[in-house]
């Protein structure tokens, strides 16, 4: 038998207000495995990353997703996020007052005990993590994504540029060091060179663990960056075709449209 | 001379009468009081009628349960003791404090003052003290001109019945960075404490205080009834801090009103946390060109505590400004009134007055009434206000807990997040500590 995936997505569907949004969706992620995502607006690509993060309002009516072999669905989104799942929001949320280093501060050191409580459970031992040194990971993360130092003190997300909404979302997802992280459009919004800037720490996150990723992104332009081993193409709520990076460039020769006569050209054909 | 305990309920002149004997004072001092009583006697019990107290019910509260006050205590032995009810709110480096006084039920358990500032002329002691050593100052300032004796039902009958306090006098030209500390707490169910302060600065004066009001919760019923006069002459600064954190037995009535002179800057903050029912009042009157006043106030409710700000920014002059942002956060049952009036008189142009109140409401069953009032006499003025009341966002939640946030604390974060903007206005890091520290214990880690 082979190994327990880290990651699989079985016959997923998804609705919200009684409105059906995923059909059917099927995904499977090793370890260290970068998967594209790419699709035309409002296919549901930002309702799966929802619905992987546990966001409250999507309603899962059929299927499951399971990590590490486990089902989550009934697991909280701070569960999800303690055992390793991380997501890149597409857009951001501004919560005002809350400064950028508490609430990281706040989320490391939940991250960190709930990882160090799953290593003592199989009879390791977590080494502990002191201020000083999440000061210092911070540090060595902010310069990484070139961000400014005045960045820390400010308030979460708020009067943040699209940019620098992206870099610190990539900024808390190196800084939580996930198993598993989908990026939601993170190229949206940037320029080249903060997609260069941001591209290298998602990759140099990658190559140093065997972070898992999926990227969600319409445009092949951040693949050229960040090398994908799968691409899924989604419409209206379903994959409706997959491949390897080749597969990214075609889409980006001919169009969404095309691949969609394609498709329904294959359908009426069966 | 024996500390004669009443334990007789009710307020009565003979109650005026029994005070100021076991306090032992001159007879001009207790016609005063006994003055104040006939005011208190001639004035009707607030009713909803006015428009002052149209949210707020009163009529719950017995008074004729209560002691009017509580025998005069013997001094503690241990500051540490005396401050071990006050948490974070205590004095952590003593050395650091210009002053410490501890009102303990109707007497002053403890009375410090930095020698150096003494020499200088400034006098901190409680209010009997300065009635006794420092009459003349007494007799200009104390319910004279800030909060005259007949200003209402409750404030007469804090007159007739005041107890320990402090009294901060500041000369000419003399500035004190470190804090003075009043502290007051009751110790006995069905008590009534009268704590006044009184901070007279003279001109180019600079000071700060902070006022912690505690207590543990008794069975029954008790009032605190405080009056506070900020006198600030020319070119003076005041920074002022109000920490309340009564029992939940306390019903709790404040009456502030600071007077600014030319030039002069007050930056207060109120903070309101216990009692079972807390009424302020909180005004400032701009009486000089150019005189500033910064009022904040932070304040969180649960259960079923009831509280009412009312604010006044009363420009009485031309060129100053006001800058007022109260925050409350409401959670459980809890029912919260916020009525703030900016008044500009007629001659008071260019005055610049800002008045915001934000509510972010926890629970279903919490009601925050936010009442902004405008009322311009002048022609040539900027005034500016605005009230919000609001839920928490649930997408907040949500980003925080995708962290790996639990619920509990993303929502201390956002509740913190709500109050952090009034924090970071004081520059003071222990009360910023103790406000984080009770806004955690108020949203419930
Ligand atoms: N909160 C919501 N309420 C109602 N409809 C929604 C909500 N979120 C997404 N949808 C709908 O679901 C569909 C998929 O949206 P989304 O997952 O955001 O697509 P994508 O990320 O691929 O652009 C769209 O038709 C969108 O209008
Ligand atoms: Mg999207």
């Amino acid at each position: 038998m082979s190994k327990t995936p880290l990651f699989e997505v079985e016959n997923l569907h998804v609705s919200i207000e009684d409105k059906e949004i995923l059909k059917g969706i099927d995904l499977t992620v090793n370890d260290g495995e970068v998967h594209a995502l790419m699709g035309p607006n409002g296919s549901g690509k930002s309702t799966l990353a929802y619905v992987i993060a546990g966001h409250p309002d999507y309603e899962v009516t059929e299927g499951t997703i399971r990590y590490k072999g486990e089902d989550i669905l009934e697991w909280s989104p701070d569960e999800r996020a303690q055992k390793g799942l991380f997501l890149a929001f597409q857009y951001p949320t501004v919560i005002p007052g809350v400064s950028m280093a508490s609430f990281l501060r706040m989320a490391v050191k939940n991250v960190r005990e709930a990882r160090a409580e799953e290593i003592a459970l199989n009879g390791g031992e977590a080494k502990p993590f002191t201020p000083r040194e999440f000061r210092k990971l911070m540090r060595e993360k902010m310069e990484m994504l070139k961000m400014d130092d005045s960045f820390a003190t400010r308030y979460l997300n708020e009067g943040f540029s699209g940019g620098e909404k992206k870099r610190a979302e990539i900024l808390q997802m190196a800084l939580l060091e996930p198993q598993l992280a989908v990026l939601d459009e993170t190229d949206s919004g940037l320029d080249i060179d903060a997609l260069k800037v941001v591209s290298e720490g998602v990759n140099a996150l990658h190559d140093s663990s065997d972070m898992a990723m999926l990227l969600i992104t319409h445009y092949q332009r951040l693949l050229n960056y960040i090398k994908p081993d799968y691409v899924h193409i989604v419409m209206d709520g379903r994959i409706v075709r997959e491949g390897g990076p080749e597969l990214a460039l075609e889409l980006e020769e001919k169009g969404y449209e095309n691949i969609r006569k394609d498709v329904a050209a294959a359908a009426a054909g069966n | 001379m024996s500390a004669t305990l009443t334990q007789e309920t009710g307020f009565s002149r003979d109650a005026v009468v029994a005070l100021s004997e076991m306090k032992n004072e001159p007879t001009w001092l207790r016609d005063a009081r006994l003055q104040a009583w006939d005011v208190y006697e001639s004035i009707p019990m607030p009713a909803r009628t006015d428009e002052e107290w149209r949210r707020t019910d009163v009529r719950a509260l017995k008074l004729g349960n209560l002691h009017p006050f509580s025998p005069n205590g013997h001094k503690e032995p241990s500051l540490e003791s005396l401050l071990s009810g006050f948490e974070k709110g205590g004095v952590t480096d003593r050395d650091a404090q210009a002053g410490i006084l501890v009102q303990k039920d109707a007497a002053t358990a403890w009375a410090e003052a930095n020698p150096a500032l003494v020499d200088q002329g400034v006098i901190y002691c409680d209010i009997d003290t300065a009635a006794r050593e420092h009459e003349e100052l007494f007799k200009q300032y104390f319910m004279t001109q800030a909060v005259p004796v007949d200003f209402g039902k409750f404030e007469a009958l804090h007159a007739a019945l005041w107890q320990g306090g402090s009294f901060l006098y500041v000369p000419k030209g003399v500035s004190i960075e470190e804090p003075f500390r009043s502290f007051t707490t009751s110790t006995h169910p069905a008590n009534s404490v009268f704590t006044h302060t009184l901070i007279v600065l003279e001109q180019g004066a600079e000071a700060f205080l902070v006022d912690a009001y505690g207590s543990e919760t008794f069975e029954g019923q008790s009032l605190a009834s405080g009056v506070v006069e900020l006198i600030l002459g020319k070119a003076s600064k005041l920074r002022y801090v109000q920490m309340q954190d009564w029992g939940r037995d306390m019903w709790s009535f404040m009456t502030e009103r600071a007077t600014l002179a030319s030039d002069a800057t007050l930056n207060s903050l109120h903070v309101t946390l216990g009692s079972r029912f807390s009424k302020s009042s909180i005004g400032s009157h701009l009486q000089g060109e150019d005189a500033l006043a910064e009022m904040l106030g932070i304040s969180f409710a649960d259960g079923d505590q009831f509280f009412d700000h009312h604010t006044w920014q009363l420009h009485e002059s031309p060129y100053a400004t006001s800058d007022l942002e109260f925050k409350t956060a409401l959670k459980e049952n809890a029912r919260t009134v916020y009525s703030g009036l900016i008044k500009v008189s007629e001659g008071a142009q260019k005055t610049d007055a800002y008045q915001q109140n934000r509510n972010l409401v926890l629970s279903r069953e919490a009601r925050a009434d936010s009442i902004p009032n405008l009322e311009i006499a002048a022609n040539d003025v900027r005034c500016t206000h605005g009230a919000t009341i609001s839920q928490v966002v649930p997408e907040h939640i949500f980003y925080l807990q995708a962290r790996g946030v639990p619920y509990t604390e993303a929502q201390k974060l956002i509740v913190e997040g709500f109050f952090r903007p009034v924090i970071d206005r004081i520059p003071v890091e222990e009360i910023q500590g103790f406000l984080e520290g009770a806004i955690a214990r108020k949203v419930g880690i």
